[in-house]
């Protein structure tokens, strides 16, 4: 009787995603129907009567590059720093690990409103034209850091999402790396390996795809975020040729379009649709890092994927 | 049966008192029998936003029971609820567009408030305030057609200034504004290769530049860049360390948005308010160009007499003593013949067929 | 160690190097931001902050941001009330009922539902709740958060309960007590701590959103304590005011910035604390 109360509600929680693609899918269905397939490959977003015309392309574009170099400087400090947590003793350990689940509490406002007026210009007049001039000068790869370094753009947007997406980036690979079997690291270590070694050889190849996830996982926090984002990337449906350009992502540009949008008019039916796109991806990426995640628990215990019927044990704190 | 009996009895009258406290209570009227004003919401245009939360703030020493809470979500949002009906009035520094007017439940009155205007801001390394700028060259400009400090056309207007060969970075909204949709109808009325290209409306397509979320985010885009180029509303620009650029009129004089040269745009203003009404390129002497007026929308028939009189009394309230006040914050008052006919557009608010007067507190 | 080659040593102490240097680098952003937003918002805290609403600009420091207070406590304290018994039940079922593949899409679903961007959450109760009452509301704002902090506390909760060893279950089972009852009376009571922490984790992310409630709450200048009207909250009012062409605006949207800086920063160690006594009861 209680099983089937606690079952009921369990139940709630799938009707409430499958209610979520409904409202969004109806509401942008006038969208979809007008431009189908064209507004995931659009480029131009115009609301003004008579010219209306809606593509997802730039915005999909700004969040998959402000995700990217998000993940890309976040993942190498996550994994470093879980390795470190997972060294040290615990009189450092219990302060650091606070003071990581710390910046995941900061509020999104409060990280918008420092990058604007304190990351943002320190990295428009110092980072930015630093980096211009030495890794801008590298043929072909170089041409993503050259440009104006002035006023917002894609890089300070990812800059601030890689400090965002740090905590559960760390989380995850911590339990990820704790999950390995210490007898794998101190055989390691009993047959002479340095710290360095026994690390590499007994433990990074069993946590590579739990990194895997756990960056996957980041990365789709990263995809969401959307008020700090908003206020720091410039929000102009642009797709930039460096990453020192202005540019929206999904999440960004509906914050800062979706209360004046008027529903006469497909304005926002296209918000909507572009929310739809948005729920897709973070499904996807939710998805797949749970398999990755899952993946390194078994190929840790010997069992075969999809036998396990327990999670992964949560590190204790 | 008769204890049945006595607890109906009781039940009817209790529930009938308070039936006729419940009546009683909400008709805004205070011990003294004057109209109290009841609770109010309303939300629009970003534009008129400190204004018109001061005067809200004011007219309660007016009266008391007016609680209005204004939320400025910009003009579009402001149509947007005003039409579902989530708020009790509406705000938008456009006149309402036909197929607006048409999604509407009911005929609604467009009532001008206070005067702004649009500045064009500049941040340019040894460039004073007052570069003349005609409306060709502005469109120009945000085209991405004249791309450097120094160009010809830009000389042409300012001899003897010295200018830089520092390129242009133009830096435009990124929201929906009310602010967007007079600037760029100035570009249009201005420049067909503009009206062309790009169009008048609240969001447009920018041919070139990048985007600053609200006032705020393109004073803060324009600051950050030296050489860049935006558009500011008034009051914003007063308050914020940009160079203002004179306008030239129709008539070839240049002039500086200032509260004054505003002001004397506003006569043009013509009643009945429609969806190309605008107070642009005026030719009254000494106008600034880019000058517009900021609507409160207030639907013609009010099913709630006490709204409908606190909606009145506040309009009426704005329109003669608000409008003492608007200049502490940057805003241009109604020039006298304009305030009438906005007072007289007041009386088409009725309730239950009958004109709702403004109260003796607000006409005394 | 003995004598090692150079070559190995190096790399080793760089090794250590490096992590060291991310645990340094994840510090840095923490200090940096929070001494800055001390340093904007200290100036805007007075009585008049706390307890009363807007003055209008031409005065901001006569009046406050009582509102958004009040408007933040509603709104969260009814997301709390909606999003807790439904997460606890639903770890229940996960961590005690479940087996095979309706457990699994639900957990599934969870983490999506959990990475979905707070935006979505927002733009999903305006079109069903917001356009359907008519109206901006409170409740409307609270049931966009619980969207949001249901699938936390539902999987945070499930791995509290998974840590329950299974004996204390089997015991009570033995003794004849209902599943149930063993469920409610002995296993949640011993992961007790441990759900309260998942909770007030919970509760610091619904504190600190904003884009749920830009699209569901509208905003108020005045203390509103109906559910069904519209209500102002602490991180919208710092969005809006930050904002503004009123420089004297500004000290009170920092004010508010460092409120929920004190509020979230408070309840994470606050949760900390709970767990590791948890920790303590649980080994």
């Amino acid at each position: 009787m209680f099983a089937g109360w606690t079952g009921a509600v369990a139940l709630g929680l799938v009707g409430l995603l499958a209610l979520l693609l409904a409202e969004l899918i109806v509401g942008g269905w006038r969208t979809f129907d007008r431009f189908g397939l064209g507004f995931f490959l659009g480029r131009e977003w115009n609301p003004v009567r008579g010219r209306e015309a809606f593509g997802a392309l730039p915005f999909i574009f700004g969040t998959l590059v402000t995700s990217a170099v998000a993940v890309a400087l976040a993942v190498p400090v996550a994994v470093g720093l879980a390795l470190l947590l997972n060294e040290v003793r615990g009189f450092v350990r219990a302060p650091l690990a606070s003071f990581v689940d710390v910046l995941a509490a900061i509020p999104s406002v409060v990280y918008g409103l420092w990058g604007l007026f304190v990351l943002k210009p320190f990295l428009d007049r110092h980072i930015e034209p630093f980096m211009t001039s030495t890794i801008g000068t590298v043929p072909v790869a170089g041409a993503l850091f050259r440009g104006n370094p002035n006023g917002p753009d894609l890089f300070t947007a990812g800059v601030i999402l890689a400090i965002m997406i740090l905590p559960i980036v760390t989380a995850v690979t911590r339990e990820v790396v704790a999950v390995v079997p210490r007898e794998l690291r101190e055989g390691a270590l009993a047959l002479g390996a340095t710290r360095y070694e026994s690390i590499r050889m007994a433990v990074l190849p069993y946590a590579r795809s739990g990194i895997v996830g756990a960056t996957m996982l980041g990365l789709g926090r990263a995809l969401g975020e959307t008020i700090a984002v908003s206020m720091i990337v410039g929000n102009v449906p642009r797709i930039g040729a460096s990453l020192f350009e202005p540019g929206a992502t999904i999440p960004s540009w509906i914050a800062s379009s979706f209360r004046e949008a008027t529903s006469v008019g497909l304005h926002r039916s296209a918000l909507m649709a572009l929310a739809v796109v948005l729920v897709i991806v973070a499904f996807v990426l939710a998805a797949l890092s749970r398999l990755l995640v899952r993946r390194t628990a078994s190929l840790v215990s010997g069992e075969t994927p999809g036998a396990a019927e327990t999670e992964i044990p949560k590190v204790t704190r | 049966m008769s204890k049945h009996r006595t607890w109906i009895a009781v039940a009817t009258v209790s529930v009938l008192a308070m039936i006729g406290t419940a009546c009683s209570s909400d008709n805004g009227n205070g011990d003294s029998g004057s109209f109290e004003g009841v609770s109010l919401t309303g939300a629009g245009a970003t534009f008129p936003d400190p204004i018109y939360e001061q005067w809200f703030r004011d007219f309660r020493s007016v009266e008391p029971g007016a609680k209005i809470n204004y939320q400025a979500i910009g003009s579009g949002g402001g149509v947007e609820q005003f039409t579902a009906q989530t708020v009790d009035f509406g705000a938008s520094d456009a006149p309402l567009q036909t197929d607006e007017i048409s999604a509407l439940p009911g005929q609604a009155a467009e009532i001008p408030t206070v005067l702004g205007g649009v500045v064009v801001a500049y941040d340019v390394p040894g460039l004073k305030t007052g570069l003349k700028l005609d409306g060709k060259t502005t469109a120009e400009i945000f085209l991405g057609a004249v791309t450097k400090w120094n160009a010809p056309e830009i000389a042409a207007q300012n001899p003897g200034v010295t200018l830089p060969s520092t390129p242009i970075a133009v830096v435009h909204r990124s929201d929906e504004s009310g602010t967007t949709f007079v600037f760029t109808s100035w570009l249009a009325s201005q420049s067909p290769e503009w009206q062309q290209k790009v169009g008048a409306d609240k969001a447009v397509q920018w041919p070139t530049g990048i985007g600053g979320d609200g006032n705020d985010g393109v004073a803060a885009g324009i600051s950050q860049t030296s050489g860049s180029v935006g558009y500011l509303s008034y009051d914003f620009a007063v308050t914020s360390n940009l160079g203002t650029a004179q306008i030239k009129r129709e008539d070839g004089t240049y002039v500086a948005p200032s509260i004054e040269s505003i002001s004397r745009a506003g006569g043009i203003l013509t009643f009945p308010i429609g969806p190309e009404t605008n107070i642009l390129n005026s030719a009254a002497p000494g106008a600034y160009p880019i000058a517009s007026t900021t609507y409160l929308l207030i639907y013609e028939n009010q099913t709630d007499p006490n709204k409908g009189q606190t909606l009145v009394d506040l309009a009426y309230w704005a329109l003669t003593k608000g409008q003492d006040m608007v200049q502490q914050l940057n805003y241009s008052p109604l020039p006298e013949k304009i305030r009438t006919q906005a007072l007289n557009l007041l009386s088409t608010v009725q309730h239950q067929g009958s004109t709702i007067q403004p109260s003796p507190a607000v006409k005394g | 160690m003995g004598r090692l080659r150079a070559g190995r040593r190096w790399k080793d102490r760089a090794f250590t190097a490096f992590l060291w240097a991310c645990a340094f680098l994840a510090m840095v952003p923490l200090v940096l931001i929070s001494v800055y937003v001390v340093s904007r918002g200290w100036r805007a805290l007075s009585v008049n902050f706390f307890t009363k609403e807007p003055a209008g600009p031409l005065d901001p420091s006569a009046g406050g941001i009582a509102q958004s207070f009040v408007g933040t406590g509603l709104i969260v304290g009814m997301a709390t009330l909606f999003s807790v018994p439904l997460g606890i039940l639903t770890a229940i079922y996960l961590a005690e009922y479940g087996r095979g593949r309706f457990a699994g899409a639900v957990r599934l679903i969870a983490e999506v539902l959990l990475s979905t961007p707070s935006i979505v959450a927002g733009v999903f109760i305006w079109s069903l709740v917001v356009v359907a009452m008519g109206t901006f509301s409170a409740l409307a704002a609270a049931l966009a958060l619980t969207v949001l902090m249901w699938p936390v506390i539902a999987r945070a909760a499930e791995e509290i309960l998974r840590l329950v060893p299974q004996e204390l279950r089997e015991g009570a089972l033995a003794l004849g007590v209902p599943r149930w009852r063993v469920i409610l009376r002995v296993v949640v009571p011993t992961a007790g701590a441990g759900i309260l922490t998942a909770i007030m984790l919970a509760v610091a992310r619904g504190l600190g959103e904003t884009a749920p409630i830009l699209l569901t709450a509208l905003g108020n200048d005045f203390i509103n304590t109906n559910p069904l009207q519209p209500t102002d909250a602490v991180p919208l009012r710092v969005f809006a005011d930050a904002r503004t062409p009123v420089a004297a605006l500004h000290e009170l949207a920092w004010g508010g910035a460092l409120m929920l800086l004190v509020a979230v920063l408070g309840l994470s160690i606050a949760a900390r604390a709970v767990s590791s006594r948890q920790q303590k009861r649980m080994t």
